[in-house]
């Protein structure tokens, strides 16, 4: 029983607390490092679109759907998906509801919802408590895309005897050797990633018959301020790079960081699309 | 009793398996609760792949001092969840210590983690420092669970609040002990906020399973072993009242009979939780001591009237039904180390000290008993202790105040006097938390080595 000193006790557990909370904080890197990662997992899916037999059709390469943006009441939900072997690879909310507490929603549902459209790989998942409207746009749009992929897939079937030779089909650039890959003539391409002050832009674009049909930033700067400016300026710059089918597009003002990386990015993606 | 073991190979074999001491597993328990605490950091980490702004960093403090205190909220419950391995291996009294220095410091990780986590929201909603209270009600009408969480953030304030110890000792025991018990309505409560709001739960089903696992298991274990263990114990023994004999001024002995007492399994040194279900005391249990090992048909405690509870023991009429809880405790022979024992009492602190200075194996000259109290009449029990020493050829020894006031001498030098080889003594000790301070120097003075010295103690 050695003598106790509680003061001596307290301040130890407070300093030893702070400071680890500190140190963890300072340890984390201030932008996503998650960015090598993102370009890495590119050529992974070329291989496995090389790897796969010839005329593996759909189920073979994995094909990226956008289902149609659904309205509620605080903002529009748009679901992406990542289909491979006629499963949900990958589910990301392309919009959700932000600002104030829709933001705090969102970043708590959208996790969520995405976990449960891999798990089920169907669009019956349960809503996630607190975000019924988010949850019930996310469903309607994850069914949209679903709609999406199983037309993608008969016209696929249909055409795979006469497409096989159809270059350029693929989810990235490589993968235009495997032939016969689902949605012929459109390609999806992704841009080096463009290092801002605040974190990297990465963008991806559906580029067919030439024009960019579709433009969504991988990857933004978030994280405070940071997210909001995201939020504000991405859905601008897809726009434009729709309307413009060019990385010649203005920049947001306000979030000038976020839109030259973008362009960067955009452009890198436009010049994979011509080589 | 351990008489029926007396002479022979087997009684020599039992004293030497006696004597070999099982190790408490306080180092390794404390071990494994420290990599929990890193495994949880490990997921805060896993799941943060960066922060860019002081916004984020204020609410990932937030995130990790919220995960830190939903941990530790676990195991502050399970710590009085009177696990056997804790209540009889580690002590009773010891972890009482520990239950308090983490409630404590997990209501500080709440108190931080509710403030970083509203500063956060307040900043990315645009706002100040200034607005986290106004932030607060927002976010407690808006996202999910977090009207539960608050009322629960409340109850667990409070009862931080009455634990505060100039508080908590004008309250009457049984009324804190109540409030207190709002502990378990405080965690319920809180817990559902954490699976449907915490980042890391959402995104890591693997975490989310191992959170529902750690809460599983604490509710688990505090059913069977506070509720359903207890009432087993009482259908089984059915003790009631045999007896009240006052042993001198203002302490008493409650002889206690019941059906098949000794298996139990209640060793010397130990105590059980006993509830009188008499008028006015059916509601409060209180930790005594056996004052001599459990017989088949009787236990016996000795209780000093100190408070409301201990004075109304004298009332008790013979037949009143008893519900105990127990055995706890760690002040055991299982401490033992070595083959000489010294025992040292103060005061009613004698109870488990008569139980063991009976029980503990020893040859004639291995077992002593110190005995201090203020006077010769408040030598409680010294005629048994007297005829123990007798029968069992130990040395007994008392100290008390001189007929001027004066206290004994307990010093280091006195000690070696009177027991020139007590560095060579296991000690155990019980009494008042002064009286052990000071023998405890004595005894590191004389060149007792402090794991050999044994003590229980239920001041905080």
């Amino acid at each position: 029983m050695r003598k106790s000193h509680p003061v001596r006790r307290v301040v130890l557990a407070t300093a030893a607390t702070v400071s680890a909370v500190v140190l963890l904080l300072s340890l984390k890197p201030s932008s996503d490092p998650g960015g090598a990662e993102a370009a890495g997992a590119v050529p992974q899916q070329t291989s496995a679109a090389q790897e796969s037999p010839q005329g593996g059709a759909a189920a073979a390469g994995q094909t990226t759907v956008t289902g149609d943006a659904a309205q509620t009441q605080y903002g529009a939900v748009q679901v992406r998906l990542t289909v491979s072997g006629g499963k949900i690879t990958k589910a990301e909310a392309v919009q959700a509801p932000s600002g104030g507490t829709s933001t705090q929603k969102t970043e708590l549902a959208v996790p969520r919802l995405n976990q449960a459209a891999v798990a089920r790989s169907s669009a019956d998942i349960d809503s996630v408590s607190g975000a019924t409207y988010t949850s019930t746009g996310y469903k309607q749009s994850l069914q949209s895309a679903l709609d999406k992929v199983k037309a993608a897939q008969a016209a696929g079937a249909s055409q795979e005897a006469g497409a096989g030779t159809s270059p350029g089909a693929g989810t990235s650039p490589g993968a235009g050797a495997s032939p016969g890959a689902g949605a012929a003539q459109v390609r999806t391409l992704t841009g080096a990633a463009a290092q801002t002050q605040y974190g990297p832009v990465q963008v991806r674009i559906t580029v067919s018959g030439g024009k960019i049909t579709k433009a969504e930033a991988v990857q933004a700067p978030s994280g405070g301020t940071s997210t909001q400016k995201t939020e504000l300026a991405v859905p601008k710059l897809n726009q434009a790079a729709v309307a413009r089918s060019s990385a010649d597009i203005d920049s947001v003002s306000g979030a000038t960081y976020t839109s030259t990386g973008y362009k960067q990015s955009l452009q890198s993606a436009l010049d994979q699309a011509g080589g | 009793m351990t008489t029926t073991l007396a002479g022979g190979r087997a009684a020599r074999r039992q004293t030497m398996r006696r004597i070999r001491p099982r190790r408490s597993p306080a180092t390794v328990l404390l071990l494994v609760v420290w990599a929990g605490a890193a495994a949880v950091l490990g997921l805060w980490w896993n799941n943060t792949p960066s922060i860019a702004d002081d916004t984020s960093r204020i609410l990932n403090a937030g995130r990790i001092t919220g995960l830190l205190a939903g941990y530790l909220m676990a195991l502050v419950v399970l710590q009085m969840a009177r696990v056997p391995a804790l209540e009889r291996r580690v002590g009773s009294d010891r972890v009482a210590r520990w239950h308090a220095m983490s409630g404590r410091y997990t209501v500080s990780l709440v108190v931080a983690h509710v403030f970083l986590t509203m500063w956060g929201y307040a900043l990315q909603g645009g706002r100040t420092v200034s607005d986290v209270v106004r932030q607060t009600v927002d976010s407690v009408n808006q996202l999910p669970d977090m009207g539960k969480a608050a009322i629960g953030t409340g109850l667990l304030f409070l009862i931080a609040l009455i634990s505060v110890g100039g508080i908590r000792r004008r309250l009457p025991y049984d009324a804190w002990y109540h409030v207190h018990l709002l502990t378990y309505a405080a965690v319920f409560l809180t817990f559902w906020h954490q699976i449907s709001t915490g980042n890391d739960f959402a995104v890591e089903p693997v975490a989310k399973t191992f959170w529902y696992g750690l809460y599983g298991v604490v509710t688990a274990l505090v059913l069977w072993y506070r509720i359903l263990t207890p009432i087993r114990l009482n259908l089984r023994h059915r003790m009631r009242v045999e007896a009240v004999i006052e042993e001198t001024p203002g302490i008493v002995s409650v002889l206690i009979g019941g059906r098949k007492l000794h298996r139990m399994g209640a060793q010397a040194g130990q105590f059980f939780r006993w509830r009188f279900l008499a008028p006015g005391m059916r509601f409060s249990s209180h930790p005594y001591s056996l004052s001599a090992a459990p017989r088949p048909g009787m236990l016996r405690i000795t209780v000093k009237a100190i408070g409301d509870h201990s004075a109304r023991l004298r009332e008790l009429t013979p037949g009143t039904r008893v519900w105990a809880e127990g055995p706890y405790g760690a002040l055991t022979a299982q401490r033992r180390s070595r083959g000489k024992v010294l025992l040292v009492a103060g005061g009613v602190g004698i109870t488990p000290m008569r139980a063991l200075f009976e029980t503990l194996p020893g040859a004639a000259g291995d077992i002593t008993l110190l005995y201090r109290a203020n006077t010769t009449q408040d030598l409680a029990l010294w005629d048994e202790l007297a005829a123990i020493a007798e029968d069992r050829g130990a040395r007994l020894m008392y100290a008390v105040n001189s007929p001027d006031g004066e206290r004994p001498d307990i010093s280091a030098d006195r000690l070696r006097q009177k027991l020139p080889d007590i560095e060579q003594h296991d000690v155990f000790m019980c009494g008042p938390a002064g009286f052990a301070q000071s023998v405890y120097e004595a005894l590191r003075g004389a060149g007792v080595p402090a794991r050999r010295i044994h003590h229980e103690s239920f001041e905080m």
